[in-house]
């Protein structure tokens, strides 16, 4: 492994003609610099999630236990609900999209490089809108899925759920807006020659997620703008007393909510599909069943959202249908486990730590897998949905599954984001407890589940049967404390004194591998073209993909090849003035705009606290605020 | 009991498979287990478990050996062969959707059969049992049989039940994990839910829950089932739908009380003395399950919160409870059928409270101290209670006053706990 002393200098560790200071990242427009945001972001957001779920362990190690009353505890399990799926996960999807989409696809940029921008300070802005009120103890406190009428006022008087409501319109703006900007640059801005079926994994499945979004979280936002309705407006869409309906929020929500969970668990996937690949020096195996797959349960995953409701008695006929649907899901997703590991059959596997958590996901995300057939029985569903079995499943899901890939994601990308490796032994350490601790915590619940334990129990009574899983349990939440302290320590570390990586010490066959680490502001100072899936493996190891049709479409391959790999040699350490490539200006209208944005939220939420007087005129101020942002916005210069 | 190899995180199988038979052994130590057939419903449920956790099991198996062979087979050597080149596969590909395919079918048969069988009408001649839910607290209503409870439900083995399930506020959900699946009580429709106890079944005590998550003492809100011998729940009913077994006193209730008590009043005095009666029958009250044979699981042991103290040695008087009650704010909340006065419907009917192992949601036992402190400070008793702060002095965690007119000294609260547990 080169040091930094005798690496070559394109491997600096800052990017050639990087801007610096605290300034220059408010302003940044830089898809990379973005995605390094959203990963600092979206960490400190798990780690408080995470801190969350162990107060939440610590109070359930014992029956009858005192340290957290009844309001404290739902406000934490709401709140680790909430942080970890919209302020820790799909925002550490969100780093790998902002970074690797362009860079997978030979692009500069993504489409709109400032909606990019707006898109990290909305999501940074509601982030800290719905977090903040833990520490006065008026969080949120109906559960993640807030189910109507509880959180009508009537129910929840305070501004608990006003957070909540509010909170998650802010950040559906970021996803929402987030998801268009990658969709367009998927669709207009590949190289020359990547055609679809040419794009990396990671950006198929990234892909398929852009367009979940776009269709699941418009839901989302009508179920939000209902319950707001009622809770500021005195309209009646779920108040029971009036004549609302309840079960009109249960499937507005779920029909958002069972997308999101492959919204979470897709990227991963594409991660792991990256991973794998180079670990085992071999090609993804049955690439296009991989994305027809995907596909499948991006399309799939919109028809069993009642699945999630099969205690609320919809009848006979939707039970079957429901139930029916949500097995034949479990297809395309075997595939995808089978196709992983025919992908290593054969292969020269190198346990690297990003390795190893990709096959972790493998095998851990099957038992979640093999536990949601079970809950696509109704039947038996009656015995375990609301049980610690469905807690068991679904961190099998989004720890085991979405967790895992995005820790193999963060070691395979940790030396194209910072120029440096991380810590191989360390990483190992992590892997190891995080493994058992994640295992010890959740396994057990599928005892405490089917042995009758209720889910978002705060506390529960001595002599149920219970004590010993919940023990278990508890320890194991404890255990991943050191396991992600060590995660933390090796990533602060490497950053600074981490071996310098060069650009491609994976040996990954990938578009992004081709140019510097870190990459330079511009990624590629020519264009690529490509003409196969591998343009790298095509050039140094022409074996592995000999097999794999590719396609000329007038370029040949000795052309494309002079290309792809060695560009970044002869011109990494020129600036992109130097090389004559237009960049986008950094700007801070997007964060103005965010700002305006949130300050229009939070006169709402006033309202409930100063009267209508001032909420209005904040609101105002706030409006205007926005038009006058937007309209700057616009009308200044992109490059 | 194999308890320890759980930390084993992939003995997934063999470890399930070992719990499910050490269940049937030690039903005692998993007093909630849903693995017990003790109805027809889960009975049913139990067998579609079973199909679901062989496939899954074989599935795990499969996947997981094929797995870690493959990691062993093909690890990274110094001497080892460049990887074979290979990018897909048709045969294979099909094979690994086929195959689930087919499994899938098979355990879908069974579901959809299960589907239409569990959720067929009732059939006929079911006992009806109303199911209320209530934050945090459940009601139980008897249509045929006129008879109001709360958190504890009695029902006869061998007799279908046949329950319709409303809410009076947010979603609620109605479980039994022993006895069957689970279902939601939702506002503006009525949910039903129905099984069949096992004829052979002894007499003996389920605990129940409310599994959506419905406010601050969500996991509070518990209940007792009680599944007795069809004679036992003969005499339990004939008792509970007669009026409160404490006599109103005459001067102070005057023609109505009368009016309304006749018929219950002829009721009761039907009620014949069970001779020799087994365990859990008396002369005056019917049957209850008795206190003593209640189990270990069955017998809450919340501790009692810090802060709350009683007055020592005081001795109630039921009279003077009746009229203290009858003149407070319980008459607001509460009904006891015979006590004229007493009539709200918003909380617990209390007509028979006196014959009940707990109260509040089944969070604490029903004895002397924990009713006197329930009255006393219900608030902080069980968080969010919606019963309000009682008791003199006492601070009320809710709306953070403390109380001092109209609140019922600690006299005042011995007295009317002698009343109501005079109301067997």
């Amino acid at each position: 492994m080169a040091t930094a002393a005798a690496a070559p200098p394109y491997a600096e560790t800052t990017p050639v003609g990087a801007p610096t200071g605290l300034w220059s990242w408010i302003t940044t427009v830089d898809h990379k610099r973005i995605g390094i945001l959203y990963l600092y972001t979206s960490l400190f957001f798990f780690v408080l999630g995470g801190v969350e779920a162990v107060t939440i362990r610590a109070q359930l190690i014992g029956p009858n236990n005192t340290l957290l009353n009844a309001e404290l505890y739902n406000q934490l399990m709401t709140m680790h609900g909430t942080t970890m799926i919209f302020l820790a996960v799909m925002p550490l999807s969100s780093v790998f999209f902002n970074f690797l989409i362009p860079l997978q696809i030979g692009a500069r940029d993504v489409a709109f490089p400032r909606l990019n921008a707006f898109s990290y300070w909305i999501y940074l802005l509601g982030g800290v809108f719905i977090t903040v009120p833990i520490f006065f103890g008026l969080a949120p406190n109906a559960g993640w899925f807030a189910y109507a009428p509880l959180t009508d006022r009537i129910f929840s008087q305070g501004l608990h759920i006003d957070f909540w409501v509010l909170g998650i319109q802010i950040l559906g703006i970021s996803t929402l807006a987030a998801a268009f900007n990658f969709i367009t640059t998927i669709i207009n801005m590949r190289a020359p020659g990547m055609n679809l079926m040419r794009m990396p994994m990671f950006s198929w499945m990234a892909f398929i997620v852009q367009f979940m979004v776009v269709l699941a979280f418009p839901v989302l936002t009508i179920a939000l703008i209902f319950l707001q309705f009622d809770r500021f407006f005195g309209t009646n869409f779920y108040i029971t007393s009036n004549g609302g309906d309840p079960l009109l929020w249960q499937h507005l929500f779920w029909i958002f909510g069972h997308p999101e969970v492959y919204i979470l668990v897709l990227p991963a996937f594409g991660l792991v599909s990256e991973v794998l690949p180079s670990s085992a020096k071999k090609a993804l195996f049955g690439y296009p069943v991989m994305v027809y797959s995907g596909i499948l349960i991006g399309f799939l995953g919109f028809g069993v959202w009642a699945h999630h409701m099969f205690a609320v008695g919809m009848g006979p006929v939707a039970d079957t249908v429901f139930g029916l649907t949500t097995m034949l899901i479990a297809i395309p997703t075997g595939v995808k486990i089978f196709n992983w590991i025919f992908t290593l059959w054969g292969g020269s596997i190198r346990f690297t730590t990003a390795c190893k958590f990709a096959i972790g996901l493998v095998a851990v995300f099957t038992i979640g897998g093999i536990s949601g057939v079970m809950h696509a029985s109704p039947p038996a569903v009656l015995q375990q949905t609301d049980t610690y079995f469905i807690v068991a499943h679904f961190h099998y899901v989004l720890y085991g599954g979405s967790m895992m890939g995005i820790f193999a994601g963060i070691y395979h990308y940790f030396p194209k984001m910072f120029g440096r490796m991380m810590n191989e032994r360390l990483g190992s350490w992590h892997f190891w407890l995080n493994m058992i601790g994640m295992n010890m915590t959740f396994f057990p619940m599928h005892f405490s589940g089917m042995l009758g334990m209720p889910r978002r129990i705060y506390t529960y009574d001595a002599g149920q049967g219970w004590d010993v899983f919940n023990m278990i349990s508890s320890l194991g939440a404890f255990l991943l404390v050191p396991a992600t302290a060590i995660f933390i320590y090796n990533f602060f570390r490497s950053k600074k004194h981490g071996p310098v990586a060069g650009p491609n010490p994976w040996d990954a066959p990938t578009l992004e591998w081709s140019i510097p680490s870190p990459p330079p502001e511009y990624n590629f100072a020519t264009i690529p073209v490509i003409e196969s899936r591998y343009p790298l493996w095509d050039v140094t190891h022409p074996d592995r993909t000999a097999d794999i049709p590719h396609t000329t479409e007038g370029w040949d391959k000795a052309e494309s090849a002079a290309h792809a790999a060695p560009v970044h040699e002869e011109t990494g350490m020129k600036t992109a003035k130097e090389l004559g490539i237009p960049m986008p200006l950094p700007t801070a209208k997007p964060l103005v705009t965010a700002i305006a944005i949130l300050i229009l939220f939070g006169g709402l939420l006033l309202t409930h606290i100063t009267g209508l007087k001032v909420a209005v005129a904040i609101m105002i101020g706030g409006g205007l605020m926005l038009i006058f942002s937007l309209y700057a916005w616009l009308t200044s210069p992109l490059e | 009991m194999n308890r320890k190899i759980h930390w084993r995180p992939f003995a997934h199988a063999a470890v399930t498979a070992g719990l499910l038979l050490a269940l049937g052994a030690c039903s005692q130590e998993y007093p909630n287990s849903t693995f017990n057939p003790t109805t027809d419903f889960n009975t049913d449920i139990i067998a579609l478990w079973d199909s679901l956790l062989f496939w899954g099991t074989v599935v795990f198996v499969v996947v997981e050996v094929l797995l870690l062979w493959t990691l062993w087979r093909y690890r990274r050597r110094p001497d080892g062969p460049e990887p074979t080149n290979v990018h897909g596969h048709t045969a294979l590909e099909i094979t690994w959707t086929v195959l689930p395919a087919v499994i899938l079918v098979m355990i879908a048969i069974p579901t959809v059969r299960t589907i239409f069988r569990t959720q067929a009408p009732a059939p006929a001649g079911s006992l009806q049992v109303e199911v209320i839910g209530h934050q945090w607290w459940w009601e139980f209503r008897y249509p045929e049989l006129g008879i109001t409870t709360a958190n504890e439900l009695y029902i006869p083995v061998g007799r279908t039940v046949n329950f319709q399930l409303t809410t009076a506020d947010v979603i609620h959900s109605f479980w039994i994990p022993q006895l069957g699946g689970k279902r939601d009580l939702i506002g503006n429709r009525v949910n039903h839910m129905w099984f069949t106890p096992d004829p052979a079944m002894t007499t003996q005590v389920f605990n129940g829950s409310c599994n959506e998550f419905c406010g601050t003492s969500h996991a509070n809100m518990k209940f007792r089932t009680f599944a007795v011998q069809p004679n036992e729940f003969e005499s339990w009913a004939r008792h509970q739908k007669s009026a409160a077994a404490y006599p109103v006193a005459q001067e102070s209730t005057g023609a109505l009380a009368e009016a309304q008590q006749e018929p219950a009043a002829q009721d009761s005095a039907t009620v014949a003395p069970v001779a020799a009666a087994p365990s859990g029958f008396t002369a005056d009250s019917g049957y209850a399950f008795p206190a003593a044979d209640l189990p270990d699981f069955a017998r809450p042991h919340t501790p009692l919160p810090s802060g709350l103290t009683f007055t020592e040695g005081l001795t109630g008087d039921a009279e003077r409870g009746r009229q203290i009650y009858s003149r407070t704010a319980c008459i607001g909340c509460h009904k006891i059928e015979g006590n004229p006065i007493s009539i709200g419907i918003i909380g617990p009917n209390l007509t028979h409270i006196a014959s009940r192992t707990t109260i509040a949601g089944a969070l604490y036992p029903n004895d002397t101290r924990h009713l006197s402190l329930w009255i006393k400070n219900s608030r902080v008793m069980k968080h969010g209670s919606i019963m309000p702060t009682l008791g003199k002095g006492e601070h009320d965690p809710i709306t953070g006053a403390v109380i001092n007119t109209g609140g019922l000294t600690d006299q005042e609260i011995a007295d009317i706990v002698a009343y109501l547990q005079a109301l067997k």
